[in-house]
């Protein structure tokens, strides 16, 4: 649990809710989504982009949560494990959007040899407007690394695909944004 | 969700309709209600397939009353075990309990087991109070891994409470 250095503060609170959820503490379940329904709800209207639909998903999500929980066996993954849950409601309700293909025109050799702006994160909230308009799959690997901070495993873990594919998502993704934000005039 | 909700609105009805629907699926009448139909369920059929088994010279009617009574009472414990495995899965406290029910209800149908030997010995009633001993033991065996589960999981919140004392100092 601690191979990995001192753990970070809001990580052992987040296992303390797991555990504290899993004894069937009332108040504990009211804290976990006091603590996670804005990042979830965020995430979900960025893949839905309609208000209607988040509801319905994220009412989806808490339910699975809910009846999920007592067989969360490491409470550490938490923050995984709840982004996991919101990609499968997303995935089952929007599975024409995902089944679009990925880009593909995009030249990879080109993007290794792209080094990523150091400051990509404060960018993107000039690009949030660019954002919307990659296909899901570019969309979700940046709101999920950058906008929700999840942490290149843990994207991993969401997605349910290597950490090396993550990486070269993300390279593609940020390519295709700023082609984006170039073909609409944008500056960033 | 109203559009003209300000935001601190909406999020106020978002929670309230979250812990509403907490509330519903984490509802200790419902679940324990599921558990005690499952024991229910599965104490009737032990009970049914008992005096099948063991009633000597049934009418072929009775024999298939007591067949329907048994597919009807493992219908329900089907249907009672698939909702406490997919829809309300037990938390560490309800499955003490649980596991406590368990065992009152399997003493029971032991106990029954017992005088049906008593009033009829034989290698029939013999087995049925076999399988309503092994139903118990099975019951405390639950019990008792559900107070480790309960034991284990305080223990790790104690130790969480601790450490984040420990970092807040």
């Amino acid at each position: 649990m601690t191979e990995h250095g001192p753990r970070q503060p809001s990580d052992l609170e987040d296992e303390l809710l797991v555990v504290r959820c899993q004894l069937g503490e009332r108040s504990a379940f009211d804290a976990l989504i006091r603590r996670w329904h804005a990042p979830l709800r965020q995430y979900i209207r960025r893949m839905t982009g309609d208000d209607a639909a988040t509801d319905d998903a994220v009412q989806e999500v808490w339910l699975r949560v809910l009846r999920g929980i007592a067989r969360l066996r490491e409470g550490t993954k938490l923050r995984a494990w709840l982004f996991g849950i919101a990609r499968n409601v997303l995935m089952d309700r929007l599975r024409h959007k995902y089944a679009w293909p990925m880009a593909a025109d995009v030249d990879l050799d080109e993007i290794a040899a792209d080094d990523a702006p150091k400051h990509l994160e404060e960018e993107l909230a000039v690009m949030l407007m660019a954002l919307t308009r990659l296909p899901l799959a570019e969309n979700e690997v940046l709101t999920l690394f950058y906008l929700q901070e999840l942490s290149l495993g843990e994207v991993a873990q969401v997605l349910g695909i290597p950490v090396g594919t993550v990486k070269s998502r993300l390279f593609r993704a940020r390519q295709l944004l700023r082609q984006e934000v170039a073909r609409k005039g944008m500056t960033a | 969700m109203n559009q003209t909700n300000t935001p601190s609105s909406a999020t106020a009805a978002q929670f309230s309709a979250l812990q509403s629907l907490a509330d519903k699926q984490l509802s200790w009448t419902s679940r324990l209600g599921h558990v005690a139909l499952l024991l229910g369920a599965l104490t009737m059929t032990g009970i049914v397939s008992a005096l099948w088994l063991t009633e000597p010279h049934l009418p072929v009617r009775t024999q298939v009353a007591f067949a329907v009574i048994a597919m009807i009472g493992l219908s329900w414990t089907v249907f009672a075990v698939w909702v406490l495995r997919y829809r309300q899965v037990l938390l560490a406290d309800q499955n003490v309990v649980a596991g406590r029910m368990a065992v009152a209800f399997t003493s029971l149908l032991l106990l029954g087991a017992l005088s049906l030997a008593f009033m009829q010995p034989g290698p029939k009633a013999y087995a049925v109070v076999a399988v309503g001993a092994g139903l118990l033991a099975s019951a405390v065996a639950l019990l008792w891994q559900s107070h480790r589960a309960f034991n284990r999981l305080l223990q790790r919140r104690q130790a969480l409470e601790r450490e984040l004392a420990e970092i807040g100092k």
